[in-house]
């Protein structure tokens, strides 16, 4: 694949701001430069606090940077002032949080449409797509019930196929699948590839668990202890379709797994 | 796929959810009877000059209820109370939506807000009558401003209680201010407008007895004093148990709306029958 870059970060950097009786704080963030290219799944993985939700929020525009600059398809995004933010960059950036943040007082589908809903898109044709999406994920019959109703694997479904609606070129994800217990989770790992094998998305996908990184990725970027800087880059060039229960037995995993290993402290 | 015994459960949770709310009536039922006794007792022991008898009251209170006259003045009460509470609670729920967006402002007015709900509303009582009249207006401004700071407190509560990262997520999917506004500060904000509404249901039905008491021509209130200036005291406690009757139908309505509104809230078990 000719690797087209369509996200492009160059010297990041993030501390947060001084407050009264407090230091100003050390940089979370600092020079941290690379490229996501386009229809390509980037894991990014690191120690927690490694500022990995942070670099996500900056790129999804709803942080500011204290430095450095983002290019999205060769476009400059501005984000070292808060007026000058546009969270999701005009719905090119997908984002799917840590929490599911579905809305509590929405049913599973009016969360799921909520995304068509603001931007003036609800028709039959989005709508069947809103339910192929929930048949697919195994969401049928749970179309009313509400978000304390549903199973926390549900709710993670849910908050996925929500982003997924209404195909944002790329997808931000952060450590989505973390509180799920390994048999739930192995579901939602093979859920999602099957999805991202159909529309080919750019995916940046965090984790803190190296076997879910290599799972999932085409590429792997090891990001240090704070301030985060990228320790190291791993091309992963198992095949695909992947089988995500037998991945482990693959020669190159295990190779992977070591050389990640000794970067991740 | 994921956890059906999850879906499964809920015919047996309503089963004992039946259950305990029948226990919870016969256990009410007691206690009501248990209160009767002592009003009985109460009764037999001071004579009825002072404390009318549950069953004169109840006999009392069913030959005004036929004549129509407990019903006509219970009405006027309600009508008062009604009125002042839309008329107060409705500019109570909208300020804080309106002043989200504009803190300094909220924090210019805080303090006199405050100093509102801190106001003893009822000594508010005869100013309003001096300023408009023995009629129904003044009954109707003094629920009004009693209404207006309980609910305003609440709803701003909820505005406050905003959860940001829902904002963002609406953010990131493209939602303007607007929608952030209608579909995420709004629903929010519901549950703590209901709690003000349900603090403040009583207290616009007191408001206007009580406004009644001290100048009226017509209302429980008006009952009220009448029946005590002819040391009826059989007739205080008629009107008093009309107002309460009041009080319980509001109480049940609020529950119903409340029930219908929140229906995406987990389920507070017993906690929502006790008012009704």
């Amino acid at each position: 694949m000719a690797a087209v870059p369509v996200l492009e970060v160059r010297g990041l950097s993030k501390r947060f701001a001084e407050r009264r009786g407090r230091d100003p704080s050390s940089w979370v963030i600092k020079d941290l430069s690379f490229t996501v290219n386009d229809g390509e799944f980037l894991t990014i993985i690191g120690p927690s606090g490694s500022g990995k939700t942070t670099l996500l929020n900056m790129l999804a525009q709803i942080d500011t940077a204290s430095g450095g600059e983002l290019f999205f398809q060769s476009q400059a995004a501005p984000i070292d002032d808060p007026k000058s933010l546009k969270p999701g960059l005009s719905r090119k950036i997908g984002y799917v949080t840590q929490e599911d943040n579905l809305l509590p007082w929405r049913t599973t589908l009016q969360n799921v449409l909520f995304p068509l809903l603001v931007q003036r898109r609800l028709d039959s044709e989005t709508r069947a797509r809103a339910e192929s999406l929930i048949l697919a994920v195994g969401l049928a019959g749970f179309e009313n019930h509400y978000p304390h109703e549903l199973s926390g694997g549900m709710r993670k479904r849910a908050s996925l196929i929500r982003t997924l609606v209404y195909d944002p070129p790329v997808i931000l994800m952060d450590e989505p699948f973390g509180a799920l217990d390994a048999e739930t989770r192995a579901q939602l790992q093979d859920d999602l590839l099957r999805l991202w094998s159909l529309g080919r998305k750019t995916i940046v996908f965090v984790t803190h668990d190296i076997a879910e990184a290599i799972a999932l990725g085409d590429r792997t970027l090891v990001l240090s202890r704070s301030p985060a800087r990228i320790a190291g880059e791993h091309a992963n060039t198992i095949p695909r379709p992947r089988d995500i229960r037998g991945i482990m037995t693959h020669p190159q995993f295990a190779v992977l797994y070591q050389r990640i290993r000794g970067q991740v402290q | 796929m994921a956890t059906p015994q999850h879906t499964e459960s809920p015919p047996a949770a309503g089963q004992a959810r039946i259950a305990a709310s029948l226990r919870a009536r016969g256990d009410q039922l007691l206690v009501m009877v248990l209160l009767f006794a002592i009003w009985q007792g109460l009764s037999l022991a001071f004579g009825t000059y002072w404390i009318g008898s549950p069953w004169g009251v109840a006999a009392r209170l069913a030959r005004g209820v036929a004549s129509g006259e407990v019903l006509r003045h219970a009405s006027y009460t309600l009508l008062e109370a009604a009125a002042g509470f839309f008329i107060g609670a409705l500019p109570a729920i909208a300020l804080p939506f309106a002043l989200r967006r504009l803190p300094i402002l909220t924090a210019i007015l805080d303090p006199f807000m405050m100093g509102g709900y801190g106001a003893p509303k009822l000594a508010l009582a005869p100013l309003f009558i001096l300023w408009f009249g023995i009629g129904i207006e003044s009954k109707i401004a003094l629920v009004a401003i009693t209404v207006f700071f309980i609910v305003y407190f609440s709803a701003q509560a909820g505005v406050r209680a905003l959860d940001g990262r829902l904002v963002q997520m609406a953010q990131v999917m493209g939602a303007n201010e607007r929608d952030v506004a209608r579909h995420i500060v709004l629903p929010g904000a519901v549950p703590y407008i209901f709690t003000g509404i349900r603090i403040a249901m009583p207290y616009s039905i007191g408001g206007a007895v009580i406004a009644e008491l001290i100048s009226a021509n017509r209302g429980l209130g008006y009952l009220i004093q009448l029946a005590a200036m002819n040391f009826d005291t059989t007739g205080v406690f008629v009107a008093l148990t009309a107002t309460t009757c009041i009080v319980f139908l509001g109480n049940w309505s609020v529950s119903a709306v409340d029930r219908r509104l929140l229906r995406w809230r987990p389920r507070p078990d017993l906690d929502m029958q006790a008012g009704s």
